[in-house]
């Protein structure tokens, strides 16, 4: 047998190659091409394809393909993809990122698309704020959440317990707790999760002392005295058994799946308002949502509405003018934000806002419920955290488990937490 | 196929010779080698394009700073020096990692030798179990063992069943910073298949009349273990001691699994490959994470070499 290929044949059948492969080009050129990356799972990819089909129909020649992840997962692909020239063009982003993609040249600026392409007017100032970074418009929020606690309502009236109101404190929350704990109703369930490694729950705290995680230029907004305080409070919890010992509180991976009160170990738990709907769906008892508790009766302002997750799109994107038309048409077109529904937040749009109040379901309706009635309890979005805020919440955590499993003193850890991020920050 | 490689070695060599002088040596050796690099091609593509490429620019990439982003900046040994002298999550990391290899490493192929030998006694259905106990390494590395072994150790788990059977209460095994390293440890020794399989390849090899011999004498079973079984096996265990160290060394999934990437409770489960993988894609330092892999890389060479230091005082080669 023989494997040469004489050069005449090989030019031939590199100039047929070469022939069909501009062929190739020339036929798609007619064809505009849209790459779509999320994180999220399922459900959240049924309703955005369903979006992207919608798009397509209403907008011949257009191709839109969409991509999803973990959002473990999701971070490494994206970093991968734009380091690599390979970035998708419309990119959901998180309100953690976007400095640090933004001010890295990674995002393309909109502002110059508005209002005519991009029709952001009857959205909230502060949500468009929230996309800015340095005075330009870099994501598009697709919805507003805030932090929030989840009440195993069964588990509560079992007990004979009153659900807590937007009055309850901390410390009456955690009288709560304890006696769910101490009522024992179901093997393993404890009154609350240990929130002493929760970010939000943490930040929230901090801002009803007027204080803050991170400053405007990226400080570190809080102090040793904050932390430790913070630190012994849940101490303090613990050892009145309202919550969760260390080692179950371990099991939490920061998701849906493994937060205590999924897991049955806990009758309220810590999470945020658009995952309302996930949450009730792994749970069969009956849920409701509340908000974080008051560190005083009269303290106010820990609350903020958050956009959920943005549209940004790649400055690599050869396809700019339709990443922003589709984006426009994700958060402005009614039938498409029928299609969406809560799941990624509730829409920043005024009039879409009405459009999807209209037709929500019972679970819709709560985390709806939940966010327009904050009240006093909301104050304002803090400025985006600086780049390192990612390891500066490992360790919150990090502290928080060495504290639970009686490694480290509360007043020790608290030092530890400050110094720590500061150094982090030093970093970059 | 071309004639030379019918022909046997010594008349390729006379004919190479002769070839040589007449047209030209490397005419003449691309001619007779030249199916064969055909044939190692899609090897040797993966070989340069997707391991000693990639090797090579990560060793250019631990000398700057990079962030993905942005094009890499160089900073010298800037790296280097922070990982020796200003980095606590790197030895964090380390003792990690190390525990891991001097619990799971033991006790795996001690553990495999025992189920070699219980399986090297004419049973019955020999495959069939062969096949059995090979399985967890199969699916050992898997993500949903990783899981599986969350739901065996978690508070209510199958191992505290088994515990209260008895009285006694134990603690959520993966999730307590004393413990969950073990589990971890529990998790690898679980995969004995691939040296299990190894050793007994090697029990195979061992003549039967030397033991034959040995009973005659009056040796007991414990000493014929002793003075013939392990010390003609002592090519196969250094060999099996060799892969699964680095095996152990690069260990990843079950540790990203079961503490959801974080490495915790309090860094207990923070293999050092998984703090590089936090610093390159977590944190965007993949400049840093290439220095802390190269380092892995250079550990795990001084183990190995280490090894065949000492190898000649312990491994009897027959020959």
């Amino acid at each position: 047998m023989s494997l040469r290929v004489s050069r005449r044949n090989f030019v031939a059948g590199g100039a047929t190659l070469l022939s069909l492969s501009a062929l190739g080009t020339s036929a798609f050129a007619q064809e505009q091409r849209l790459r779509l990356l999320w994180w999220g799972s399922q459900p959240r990819a049924d309703r955005t394809n369903k979006v992207s089909q919608l798009y397509q129909t209403k907008n011949a020649g257009t191709s839109i393909t969409g991509e999803f992840l973990g959002w473990g997962d999701y971070w490494p692909r994206l970093a991968t993809q734009v380091a690599g020239r390979n970035a998708p063009d419309v990119i959901q982003m998180d309100y953690r990122y976007i400095v640090q993609y933004a001010r890295r040249g990674a995002l393309a600026p909109l502002e110059s698309y508005m209002p005519a392409k991009l029709n952001l007017d009857d959205f909230d100032k502060a949500q468009i704020d929230g996309g800015s970074v340095d005075g330009h418009l870099y994501g598009v929020s697709l919805g507003a959440n805030s932090a929030a606690t989840v009440l195993n309502t069964t588990a509560f009236k079992e007990a004979g317990v009153d659900l807590p109101t937007q009055a309850t404190t901390w410390d009456e929350f955690a009288r709560m707790g304890a006696e769910i704990t101490k009522a024992g109703k179901r093997k393993g369930m404890f009154g609350l999760a240990d929130g002493s490694g929760g970010e939000p729950l943490f930040e929230n705290w901090l801002r009803q002392r007027g204080k803050a995680l991170y400053t405007a230029d990226g400080k570190i907004g809080f102090g040793v005295d904050d932390a430790s305080e913070w630190y012994d409070m849940w101490a303090k919890f613990r050892e009145a058994g309202a919550c969760v010992p260390a080692d179950i509180q371990a099991l939490d991976k920061n998701d849906i799946e493994t937060n205590t009160v999924s897991l049955g170990k806990s009758a309220a738990g810590f999470a945020h308002s658009n995952q309302f709907v996930a949450y009730q769906a792994m749970n069969k008892d009956k849920l409701a949502l509340t908000n974080y508790m008051r560190i005083k009766a009269d303290s106010k302002g820990g609350h903020y509405r958050k956009p959920s997750m943005f549209f940004s799109v790649s400055a690599q994107s050869k396809a700019i003018d339709l990443a922003v038309d589709y984006i426009n048409f994700f958060v402005k077109n009614p039938e498409a934000v029928l299609l969406l529904d809560v799941e990624r937040g509730i829409p920043e749009s005024a009039a879409m806002r009405e459009v999807v109040a209209a037709k929500l379901d019972e679970n819709g309706k709560v985390a709806l419920a939940y966010v327009s009635g904050l009240g006093d309890l909301a104050g304002k979005l803090p400025p985006p955290p600086p780049a390192g805020a990612g390891e500066g919440e490992l360790m919150l955590r990090n502290i928080a488990e060495q504290v639970g499993f009686g490694q480290l003193s509360p007043a020790d850890g608290g030092k530890q937490l400050v110094t720590e991020i500061t150094q982090i920050l030093a970093r970059g | 196929m071309s004639n030379a490689m019918r022909t046997p070695a010594g008349a390729i060599n006379v004919e190479r010779y002769q070839g040589a002088v007449a047209e030209g040596r490397f005419r003449r050796l691309w001619n007779t080698n030249a199916p064969g690099y055909l044939f190692l091609l899609p090897w040797l593509i993966g070989f340069f394009g997707l391991t000693l490429g990639p090797a090579l620019i990560s060793l250019y990439l631990s000398f700057t700073d990079f962030d993905m982003l942005q094009s890499p900046r160089w900073v010298g040994m800037a790296n280097y020096v922070r990982i020796a002298t200003a980095d606590p999550k790197f030895s964090a990391a380390m003792h990690v990692t190390l525990t891991y290899v001097v619990f799971s490493v033991p006790f795996k192929l001690t553990f495999a030798l025992l189920v070699a030998m219980a399986l090297n006694r004419g049973l019955r259905g020999l495959t069939f179990y062969r096949a059995i106990f090979y399985l967890p390494s199969l699916l050992g590395g898997s993500v949903a063992i990783a899981v599986l072994w969350r739901q065996l150790f978690a508070s209510d788990g199958l191992v505290n069943a088994a515990l209260s059977q008895f009285g006694i209460e134990g603690p959520s095994w993966i999730s307590h910073p004393n413990y969950s390293i073990y589990t971890l440890v529990a998790l690898s020794v679980w995969q004995f298949g691939s040296p299990m399989i190894i050793f007994l390849a090697g029990l195979r090899q061992i003549p039967q009349d030397m033991y034959e011999a040995a009973s005659l004498d009056g040796a007991s079973k414990f000493r014929q273990f002793y003075k013939i079984t392990l010390p003609l096996l002592t090519p196969v265990i250094f060999f099996n001691a060799v892969v699964q160290t680095i095996d152990a060394f690069k260990a990843f999934t079950p540790a990203f699994i079961i503490s959801g990437g974080t490495g915790g409770p309090i860094n207990s489960t923070l293999f050092y490959t998984l703090y590089l993988y936090q610093e390159a894609f977590g944190n965007f330092r993949m400049g840093y994470a290439s220095a802390l892999a190269w380092i892995l890389v250079l550990i795990i060479a001084v183990f190995t070499a280490f090894s065949f230091l000492t190898s000649r005082y312990w491994v009897h080669y027959d020959d």
